[in-house]
């Protein structure tokens, strides 16, 4: 390791160190304002770092890139991290959460998110997973007074465990099977081992339902509900988007790095995005909790990114980072709506606590009208222009089966994400929610700018994409 | 190596699959979360064999650091064990539930 690859990976290293010392201060000092502006600071500062630090070295240590595909997704999870500090500091402060331990945790997970989405080894990958992984863990359950929060904590524990196992032993195989754990290498290995190419196959195989969980493909998702529902509002935004935006992400690397070797794998990932569609539609359609809802409409939405990934083009890969982002903005944006009406009493989350809120409280109501329509793809929003990309990158490659289904998904889903609309502008019910703060607002505001600026003027992020596919 | 390959792989799948067998049938968290533990063991197994049979030193470092990432796992899951205990005085499985819809 040199200088240059210690420069290289100085976004990583700010948000790491950052963690640590805001985690010893935290030790002594335990008021919460300070805390999360410090936290916020070094996450903005590496934003800022790996947005203009001109990465010399593309690759450190042959474990992580440092090209522009990991810088910009390096830039987005600091933002992310940012921003749900903001979000969480009267939520936060109103539940007696450690603030150090709290701060440098989300850091942590950040710090962890840019490093696999820009892993190009199996150990880089399995390391960056893990460490943002450990850190989720305890982020879930971290509200001790709450009988949900244990329960989703345990359920994450357990199933993110057993996810890990699958992980390890299926990357153990690949070693195997190809004697190495460099991506691009390790799947070209696979074509001449002959002998061992059934193993490393299993391998893939196994990898494979370790990334369903993560990303919770059907028929692996059965965790997301209750997690999403039973984990403080903050730490669900983080892992409903940057966890999973992270391993998609990765992704994109590994299929993108080595073109042409995962062939077989293509008739599974066609069925897992055909399963995880249908079934996440049809299970958000009863919903009457929005967490609940959010969950569902998540499963769908790795269901499109699915389908984007399986034609193997580069316009499919900028489909799926551009769409990454739009959902990015506009799902934190949803519990940020959440976030900023829960007070010391508890979240509302059952939609009989949201009759006619968009009445007594319109910004945050038009927001949350916003994020949801960009979710389920309304013109002049975001998601209208990232799911247009998908689809048409699905067409163009070939996938028109699928992306028929993606496309009725999607009208389903106009079904669930409107019920919640029509119930904020419905008959006027509402109770007295907490009205927010500045912060909060200011959250709201970067998100729902973000969804319209996207959807309406998206060809400068698009033309950047298109430049960052490896 | 005097262990032929396929039989070090055949030792480890089944090994894998016990601990598979552990996390699924038994409903108490800490057996659950030994049964984890079986599963990254047999991925060490096999690592250490792949390392032996392809003549680096690569796989026996990855098992350097799964060892690490295993232990940190170990501390937050008893952590969790122990604050399950306190709050809802079981650690079977099955008592939570409260969560549906």
């Amino acid at each position: 390791m040199t200088l240059l690859d210690l420069l290289a990976l100085a976004p990583v290293l700010v948000l790491v160190l950052g963690a640590s010392t805001l985690l010893m201060v935290g030790a002594w000092y335990h008021e919460p304002r300070p805390l999360v502006a410090g936290g916020v600071a070094v996450a903005l500062i590496a934003a800022v770092i790996a947005g203009v630090a001109p990465p010399a070295p593309t690759e450190i240590a042959g474990l992580f890139s440092s090209a522009p595909f990991a810088r910009y997704f390096a830039v987005l999870w600091s933002l992310l991290a940012a921003l749900i500090l903001m979000l969480s500091l009267r939520y936060a402060t109103e539940r007696d959460f450690a603030a150090g331990e709290y701060v440098s945790l989300i850091l942590f997970s950040a710090a962890g998110m840019a490093l696999l989405s820009g892993a190009t080894s199996l150990v880089g990958l399995f390391l960056s997973l893990e460490s943002f992984t450990l850190a989720l863990y305890i982020l879930v359950s971290f509200h001790r007074n709450n009988h949900q929060g244990a329960e989703a904590g345990l359920k994450y524990l357990v199933l993110g465990a057993v996810a890990t196992g699958f992980m390890a032993f299926g990357i153990a195989l690949i070693y195997a099977a190809s004697g190495t754990f460099h991506l691009p290498d390790a799947l070209q290995g696979l074509q001449a081992g002959e002998h061992l190419r059934p193993w490393g196959l299993l391998g893939w195989g196994l990898v494979l339902v370790a990334v369903g969980f993560k990303i919770s493909l059907v028929p692996f998702h059965l965790w997301t509900p209750d997690v999403y529902q039973g984990a403080p509002a903050p730490v669900t935004a983080l892992l409903a988007t940057g966890s999973k935006g992270a391993v998609g992400a990765a992704l994109v690397m590994v299929l993108a790095g080595s073109p042409g070797t995962w062939q077989e794998l293509v008739p599974l990932l066609w069925m897992l995005a055909l399963l995880t569609m249908l079934v996440g539609s049809l299970c958000a359609l009863p919903q009457e909790n929005l967490k609940r809802l959010l969950a569902y409409s998540s499963v769908v939405h790795m269901g499109y990114l699915l389908t984007a990934l399986l034609p193997g083009s580069p316009e499919g890969y900028s489909a799926v980072v551009f769409y990454l982002t739009v959902y990015t903005f506009a799902s934190l944006g949803a519990f940020a709506v959440i976030t900023s009406l829960s007070d010391a009493s508890g979240e509302p989350q059952e939609l009989t606590a949201w009759r006619g809120l968009g009445y007594r409280y319109p910004v945050r109501g038009a927001v949350l009208s916003a994020c949801l329509l960009s979710l389920a793809g309304m013109p002049l929003t975001g998601g209208f222009i990232g799911k247009f990309v998908l689809f048409a990158a699905a067409i163009k490659g070939g996938f028109t089966g699928l992306a028929v289904v993606a496309i009725l998904a999607s009208l389903i889903s106009f079904a669930y994400y409107l019920r919640v609309v029509l119930v904020l502008y419905g008959s006027d019910e509402s109770r007295e929610l907490h009205p927010g703060n500045a912060l909060e607002h200011a959250v709201l505001l970067v998100c729902v700018t973000a969804i319209l600026l996207l959807g309406l003027y998206p060809a400068p992020l698009l033309e950047l994409i298109a430049t960052l596919i490896p | 190596m005097i262990v032929p390959f396929a039989h070090v792989l055949i030792f480890a799948a089944i090994l894998f699959v016990m601990g598979l067998g552990c996390v699924l049938a038994r409903r108490n968290l800490i057996m659950i979360l030994i049964g984890v533990e079986i599963m990254l063991n047999a991925a060490a197994v096999a690592l250490v064999g792949g390392s032996a049979y392809w003549r680096q030193v690569d796989g026996q470092v990855f098992v350097v650091f799964l060892m690490a990432m295993t232990s940190a796992e170990v501390a937050i899951s008893l952590a969790m064990v122990v604050y399950l205990r306190r709050r809802r005085g079981t650690l079977e499985a099955d008592r939570f539930d409260g969560l549906r819809g």
